[in-house]
């Protein structure tokens, strides 16, 4: 891992336009955070029943909001800062071209606006405009047109700063021909392979699909074709959330801790393996879907079961990392290392706590990926109590705690309280905790998710333990932490950067791991052959279950009736493909 | 071991789950707990760590 940045105001002086691309990404990925957060709480407390502000009609324009506002523009742009500054710090180099990068940001800026209005206009009817359809927006639910295009220019901003930061791994590549590629790069890098990869699904169901038939110019779309694309994009978006905040926990927790990272090698490793096993896995958010055979659903459980290596593996490097940091304060013993921590560090803790709930969301993941066990919870309120573990606590608390640490350096100023960012994380934890933990127990008593008013008549949900109202309760409670938790880290972050500048305003220093990569195989960096590897197995799993979707439900386009999903039909319309080119190529050659 | 004021957060922060999952721990053993005996297991876990804080805590004479 590199060290050149020594000196905790040496980012900003050094790289002034890198750390403006950065806070300017900061700045629309924390308005996203406060609207979006807001609309958590509304949500919260209306299908609690403990407040209701809204019409039931409207809790669905509340539920894009937040599910876009954070889980896409909240976080993506955030990951765009720490990626900017990760490249930038480890290559020692600025980007090619400001311009570019000025570009990318204003193309994803542009976009994400387009897509809040057009759901923000499903609030007044008048306008006939709107995009209820939620953050998985495939059909049959449709959007207004500039939904979608602000969502395509949002993805191809994304694109265009993953080509800025190759750009620079190839001018510092020129430079340094027989190094390894620096660690926090190699991360960068491998992570946007693997988000091209996937988002060519999204692109591909959003410019041919939906994008035509919002605007009147196809009449009809083969829903399960959009659904099974948006899946194709929405299982590795999952993990586009969370390499951002392994990249913190893996090369700058460690440090936190006051310690190195344990092993340089086994982190590369857990990046090739997300990159190769990230995609072939999204039909398992379809085991419900008639239109897919369960072959190809089994294989797919299968793919998300090895997913579980790389994440145990950075379980193991990382508390691994930070029992050593332990160790060198003078922890000691078997389990006293723990108290050694510097808990005071919101930075710290946070990510800490982030990381010990990502474990209890990995768990109730491998329920979800489970073929049979999905069924028992399936579109139900445990979900949502699964993905605010993952997306709503390892990602979000990460980022949001290594805000405490990154903003200093691109502002040049001293966190203006650091009591009250350990109160925020903590907060934050607390919150869900009570919120997350509820939604999984109302998950078990069938209570479903997405719905304002989740009761019927004459039916009484029932739970092994406690009751609906308590759960209720729970929910209501843990929101409104929640809210709170968010308040207090906008306000702290505010005054940060408003603060003065400071000479030193955090150490900024990142060590050597104990085990750095010289002892690796170098083919852990031929990018190109792990791309080639990753594009093989989504070929494999996803050609004949894409032919069977659109031998099965009518072409493309959709329009004639579904018949029962098979693996041979997907098989016989690959068969009749490649015998077609075939017989037509041998004619061109004969 | 120095109680202070961030490891005392921290100790808050974790006996949530447990108290709330404390209930499912007692029903493996078919104890039916109440909602107002967590309660007052939490309240008693609180009142202790305030008791180890005004003792050991940051501040505190023995601490010293």
């Amino acid at each position: 891992m590199a060290t050149a940045s020594g000196g905790g105001g040496e980012f900003v002086d050094k790289f002034p336009d890198e750390a403006a691309i950065i806070k300017a990404s900061f700045l629309i990925a924390f308005v996203s955070l406060g609207i979006g957060a807001f609309f958590g709480l509304v949500q919260a407390l209306h299908r609690t029943n403990v407040l209701r502000v809204i019409d039931s009609a409207d809790y669905y324009t509340m539920l894009t909001g937040h599910g876009v506002l954070l889980a896409i523009v909240f976080t993506i742009f955030f990951l765009c800062g720490v990626f900017h500054w990760a490249v930038a710090r480890s290559l020692d180099r600025p980007a090619e071209s400001a311009l570019f990068s000025w570009a990318w940001v204003g193309l994803m800026t542009t976009g994400a606006v387009l897509a809040t209005i057009a759901i923000l206009g499903g609030f007044v009817p008048n306008l006939g405009m709107s995009a209820d359809v939620l953050f998985t927006f495939y059909a049959p639910l449709q959007a207004h047109p500039i939904f979608y295009i602000g969502l395509a220019m949002f993805i191809v901003g994304t694109w265009l700063s993953g080509a800025d930061w190759f750009l620079s791994y190839r001018a510092w590549r020129k430079d340094h021909p027989d190094e390894r590629i620096p660690l926090q790069t190699f991360m960068v890098l491998t992570t946007m392979i693997m988000w091209y990869i996937s988002t060519l699904g999204v692109a591909v169901s959003v410019v041919f699909f939906l994008i035509p038939w919002s605007l009147g110019l196809i009449e009809s779309v083969n829903p399960l074709l959009t659904r099974t694309l948006f899946w194709y994009f929405g299982h590795p978006i999952v993990y586009f959330w969370l390499m951002p905040a392994y990249l913190l926990w893996y090369t700058v927790l460690p440090k936190l801790a006051g310690g190195r990272l344990f092993s340089d090698p086994l982190a590369r490793v857990v990046f090739l393996l997300f990159l190769l096993l990230s995609t072939p896995v999204g039909i398992h958010h379809q085991y419900l879907d008639p239109g897919i055979a369960e072959g190809f659903k089994f294989i797919a459980m299968t793919n998300t079961m090895f997913l579980l290596l790389p994440s145990l593996l950075t379980a193991f490097t990382v508390v691994a990392s930070v029992e050593h940091g332990a160790r060198q304060r003078g922890g000691e013993g078997y389990l006293r290392w723990l108290g050694a921590l510097p808990w005071r560090d919101p930075a710290f803790t946070g990510m800490a706590l982030a990381g010990a709930m990502f474990a209890a969301g990995g768990f109730s993941g491998m329920i979800n990926a489970g073929m049979n066990i999905n069924y028992l919870i399936h579109n139900t309120l445990w979900v949502p109590g699964h993905f605010h573990l993952t997306v709503g606590t390892a990602v979000a608390l990460t980022m949001m705690a290594g805000s405490y640490w990154l903003v200093p350096q691109v502002t040049g100023t001293k966190l203006y309280s650091r009591p009250i960012g350990l109160l925020q994380v903590i907060m934050w934890f607390v919150g869900m905790v009570f919120m997350s933990n509820a939604m999984h127990r109302a998950g078990l008593a069938g209570i479903p998710r997405r719905t304002a008013e989740p009761q019927y008549q004459n039916f009484e949900f029932l739970t092994p333990i406690g009751s609906i109202f308590e759960l209720r309760v729970q929910i209501a409670l843990g929101g409104t932490l929640l809210f709170l938790s968010v308040v207090l880290f906008l306000f702290n972050i505010l005054l940060t950067s408003l603060g003065e500048e400071s000479d030193r305003p955090v150490d900024s220093y990142l060590p050597e791991p104990l085990s750095g990569p010289e002892g690796s195989p170098r083919i852990l960096d031929n990018l190109a052959m792990w791309t080639g590897i990753a594009a093989v197995l989504v070929v494999l799993a996803y050609t004949l279950p894409l032919a069977g979707i659109i031998q099965n439900g009518g072409g493309l386009f959709g329009g004639g009736l579904p018949v029962p999903a098979t693996v041979s039909a997907g098989f016989d319309l690959v068969m009749t493909t490649v015998t077609s080119a075939f017989n037509t190529l041998w004619g061109v050659v004969a | 071991m120095k109680l202070t004021k961030a490891r005392a957060l921290i100790l808050i922060a974790f006996s949530v789950p447990v108290a709330i999952e404390l209930r499912t721990v007692a029903g493996f053993f078919n104890v039916e707990l109440p909602l107002i005996a967590v309660a007052v297991i939490e309240f008693l876990f609180l009142a202790l760590l305030f008791v180890l804080y005004g003792l050991y805590g940051e501040g505190s004479e023995s601490a010293a």
